[in-house]
């Protein structure tokens, strides 16, 4: 067997360095990442990247930084198995491999003009942070802007300072709730579906975008089409097992679909009569 | 970094698998060599009482001495590692639960066999946590080699939940089904690179069985061959036992 | 049929063909295993070739798409560096029936779509082809008329037909034609030889016929109606979930990737091998849901793979007729069998609708 170097490989990642690590909960950590010898990353909202430990393993993870910031990007991981935990011993200073962006991320230029009602359960919070923190930066090309978020215990929510920053402020409508309550909390309990009848929004102009368990995505999409939006209007993005990120591994498909390529966003009407979709 | 503190323990088992590092092969002795092997003897000695950070485990637990000795070394023990088919599925040693355990007493110790007390043979992770599992009776070197880098690069080694036919494809043999000859391979986890058909023999199941085998089918594809369904049971209790008291 | 495309290669002189041929480089062929195995291996003479063979264990995929392939070799640590690679091997493959010639053709489509398969594509042009025809079916597993796959179209440098004391060759390429002339063995094509060869196509089109009773151009509507049919739960009730049935599929190309350290804990390699769908832990995310848990569910993500998504992305089918998944298949899980239940049941319910 004789071996030639690749120029060109679709399999091969940038080098890119951790300057900044966050720890967010007792699960989750942010990490910023500088591209080394590339620029930008020039990401869209919801698009992902795969992410290499050399020796470990490679995973996709969500972009959950605005596209509008170049000089670096940020991913939220969530502890769970042989990549995620070892990326949770990194530090600063540590180099890590990048490839992407991948996949199609929301359409922003078609959301502009519109109403948004972003709903995030739980670590859909990160990729639709990267939404919300974009729409924030482009704030007056949107309508009104509302965002429901939902998780288990106050003690598992992300991004808290920036939660209650958003929760300040007079152009974005913000409210949560938690499956379980603390002693101290003084908000909603109960599942998200139950923030969707009080949201304020001109349904027939309104863009929903939803991210978070798989269970989740069945009851909020009842709520929304009763509301009145459109079906082509519920973007949704989803979880797969996924290996290359480039439309051959098979893992991730659903169906006729990769959701590596064709997703990870994709609009209700596309997947409605997709069975192994939701 | 200091050398993490390895150390070697048996309990019963069938002397197969005998953990004879020497033995080995390179790749064994070079991981090994980023380990600190402590003797064990030294480690069991009423004055050691400084942790180890591996222990291997080799053989089933069997009685009640063994369940207390094996709760203190996993007291020790940062990570610890089921080794061989008696450790991880009961092994051979399972064979003992199909008999009355008084007959087993009777027959290994004759008349005087009240006075010893016998347990059902456990495997290792039905009494305490395993963190690792070397499966194979005698283990497939290359993941021993493969288990023990997971272990100093601190990361999870997962047993492949898929058939040995997987692999046993993958290696272009000719199935032992159309040499009319019945193999466990169907139902048995991979990760041994299917070595016993690459030589000839077929798959007796030594690794366990798959977290979900369609066994109403594997019986019907049996019965297709033609093969006694006590024949394969006989085969398929000769390791895996123990996975009936989980 | 232009004479000068076609010449002519004797019987007797077919192993001194094939030892000339093994001099250019590696040469591969359908060796007998025994117990009617035939698998691919090198050869250097035209002894050890089996010339009647039904398809061999594994597909010639695994010149194109190895087993366990090498895609990155890095060093770990604080100067990481990382290096993309493919390994290749120069080889001439003799004796592929047209069914596995689909094969490739399929393999090729899939893999150069964007983002292209670099690792693939740059190995496929170290490979030679030589097609071997099939006059009659190799068993009856075959269902390559169904596809569209019985007969040469394309995917080869060279094509031989065997007519009794000697070969026609079609020569398709130019690499094709260099083998001819450098192996110095061939004869120039009569009329006669080629009169010859339109007597053995006309001959094979009585042979080869429709293996399932449904035209070709119906089976994605089939499919369409298909999803919610009872034939897959049948079929998932007795899947063994082996994955033998897509690992010896010539279509089949998913893959797992994995990393892998060397004895010293800095240098390693990224790789990646073959997996399978009808695995259980194929779909499995972190947290433990898996989209496609159910065996029947699996097995029908098979069936749609060959015959129905395909179509829309590549306009083909992803399934040549080989009949390996049939023949490979502890359970009897047969491809024909399952695909002519479907079109039974779907008969069924459209009478139903008209009664
Ligand atoms: C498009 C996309 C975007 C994503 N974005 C994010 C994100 O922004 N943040 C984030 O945190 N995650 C995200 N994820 C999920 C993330 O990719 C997974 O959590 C990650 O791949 C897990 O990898 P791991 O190596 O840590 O876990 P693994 O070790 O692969 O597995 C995790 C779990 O599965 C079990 N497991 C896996 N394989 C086996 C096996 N063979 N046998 C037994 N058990 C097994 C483990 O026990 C463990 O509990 C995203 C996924 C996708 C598809
Ligand atoms: S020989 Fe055994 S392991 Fe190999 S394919 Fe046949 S049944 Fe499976
Ligand atoms: S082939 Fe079967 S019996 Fe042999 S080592 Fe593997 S699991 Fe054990
Ligand atoms: S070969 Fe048969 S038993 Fe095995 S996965 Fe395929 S259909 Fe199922
Ligand atoms: S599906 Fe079966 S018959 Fe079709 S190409 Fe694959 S192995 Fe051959
Ligand atoms: S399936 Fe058809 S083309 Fe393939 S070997 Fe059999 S007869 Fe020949
Ligand atoms: S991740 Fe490999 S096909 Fe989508």
């Amino acid at each position: 067997m004789e071996k030639m170097a690749l120029k060109y490989s679709s399999y091969k990642s940038e080098k890119a360095e951790i300057v900044d690590i966050k720890k967010l909960t007792e699960n989750e950590k942010l990490f910023r990442v500088v591209l080394k010898n590339k620029g930008s990353l020039d990401h869209e909202p919801g698009q992902f990247v795969m992410v290499s430990l050399y020796g470990i393993g490679e995973i996709p993870i969500s972009v959950c930084s605005s596209p509008m910031i170049s000089d670096y990007f940020e991913l939220c991981v969530r502890a769970v198995g042989k990549v995620t935990r070892s990326m949770h011993k990194l530090k600063k200073g540590d180099e890590i491999g990048i490839r992407g962006p991948y996949g199609k991320g929301f359409p922003v230029r078609i959301l502009e003009g519109n109403d948004l009602l972003i709903i995030a359960g739980g670590l859909g919070l990160a990729p639709l942070r990267s939404l919300i923190t974009y729409v924030l930066d482009n704030r007056r090309d949107f309508g009104k802007v509302h965002l429901l978020f939902g998780c288990k215990e106050p003690k598992d929510m992300l991004f808290s300072d920036e939660l209650e920053q958003w929760n300040k402020r007079t152009d974005m409508h913000y409210s949560c709730t938690v499956d379980r309550a603390s002693p101290d909390w003084a908000g909603n309990v109960g599942v998200i579906t139950t923030l969707i009848p009080g949201v304020d929004i001109e349904p027939s102009k309104t863009f929903a975008a939803i991210v978070g368990p798989p269970v989740m995505y069945n009851f909020v999409i009842k709520e929304l089409i009763a509301k009145g939006i459109p079906e082509q209007n519920i973007l949704l993005s989803f979880e797969r097992n996924m290996k290359c990120g480039n439309g051959k591994c098979g893992r991730c498909q659903i169906q006729n679909l990769y959701c590596c390529q064709d997703g990870p966003v994709f609009n209700y009407e596309q997947i409605k009569n997709l069975s192994e979709a939701i | 970094m200091k050398k993490p503190k390895i150390a070697f323990f048996d309990f019963a088992c069938c002397e197969g698998c005998q953990l004879q590092v020497a033995n080995m092969g390179e790749g064994v002795l070079d991981v090994l060599a980023a380990f600190d092997v402590v003797e064990w003897r030294e480690v069991m000695s009423e004055k050691w009482d400084k942790k180890y950070d591996v222990a291997i485990i080799e053989g089933s637990i069997t009685d009640n001495h063994a369940v207390e000795r094996i709760t203190k070394i996993r007291k020790k023990a940062n990570i610890l590692i089921a080794y061989g088919s008696c450790a991880t599925i009961g092994g051979v040693n399972g064979m003992k639960n199909n008999f009355e355990l008084d007959d087993i007493r009777k027959y290994v110790y004759g008349e005087s066999y009240k006075f010893f007390p016998t347990e059902l043979t456990k495997a290792v992770h039905q009494v305490v946590k395993v963190d690792y599992f070397v499966n194979g009776c005698p283990v497939y070197i290359p993941e021993f080699v493969a288990i023990l880098k997971a272990v100093l690069q601190g990361i999870p080694y997962y047993v492949p939940d898929y058939a040995v036919c997987v692999e046993c494809k993958l290696n272009e043999n000719i199935c032992m089904y159309d040499k009319g000859v019945t193999c466990l391979g169907p139902v048995t986890r991979a990760g041994c690179n299917s070595w016993c058909i690459n030589n000839g023999n077929i798959c007796y199941g030594c690794r366990g069985m798959l977290s979900n085998p369609n066994e109403k089918s594997a019986r019907d594809v049996l019965a297709k061959y033609n093969i006694p369904i006590e024949l394969i049971i006989n085969k398929m209790n000769m390791y895996n036992k123990c996975r009936e008291i989980i | 049929m232009e004479e000068n495309q076609y010449v002519v290669l004797k019987k007797e002189l077919f192993n001194d063909f094939i030892t000339r041929l093994a001099g250019i480089k590696k040469l591969v062929a359908p060796v007998s295993k025994g117990f009617k195995n035939f698998a691919y291996e090198e050869v250097s003479s035209g002894e050890q070739i089996a010339l009647k063979y039904i398809p061999t264990i594994l597909p010639a995929k695994k010149y194109f798409m190895p087993q366990n392939e090498t895609l990155l070799e890095f060093n770990t640590g604080k100067k990481s560096n990382v290096e993309a690679f493919v390994e290749y091997e120069p080889v001439t493959l003799f004796g592929l029936h047209t069914c596995d010639i689909a094969g490739i053709q399929c393999l090729n489509m899939a893999l150069s779509e964007r983002p292209k398969d670099y690792n693939y594509l740059s190995r496929k042009n170290f490979i030679t082809i030589i097609g071997l025809e099939c006059n009659e079916y190799c068993d009856e597993f075959a269902s390559c008329h169904l596809v569209n796959a019985d007969f040469p179209s394309g995917g080869y440098d060279l094509m031989f037909t065997d007519a009794g004391e000697y070969f026609i060759v079609h020569i398709n390429t130019e690499s094709g034609e260099e083998i001819v002339t450098n192996t110095e063995i061939f004869n120039k094509a009569e009329t006669f030889h080629l009169n010859e060869l339109i007597k053995i196509r006309e001959n094979k089109r009585k042979i080869f016929s429709n293996e399932v009773p449904i035209e070709r151009r119906h089976i994605p509507e089939l499919f369409d109606r298909s999803f919610r049919s009872n034939v897959w739960k049948e079929v998932g009730e007795r899947c063994l979930s082996c994955g033998n049935c897509t690992n010896v599929c010539p279509t089949c190309y998913c893959f797992d990737i994995r990393d892998e350290l060397d004895l010293d804990m800095k240098h390693g390699r990224r790789y990646r091998v073959w997996d399978s769908c009808q695995l259980e832990p194929f779909a499995k995310v972190a947290g433990g849901f898996n989209f496609r848990k159910e065996r029947f569910v699996r097995q029908r993500h098979r069936y749609y793979r060959k015959f129905r998504y395909p179509v829309d992305k590549f306009s083909r089918f992803f399934c040549t007729g080989c009949g390996r998944c049939t023949r490979t298949c502890m359970a009897n899980i047969s491809l024909k069998e399952t695909l002519s239940q479907l079109v039974r049941e779907s008969e069924d319910r459209v009478w139903k609708r008209w009664l």
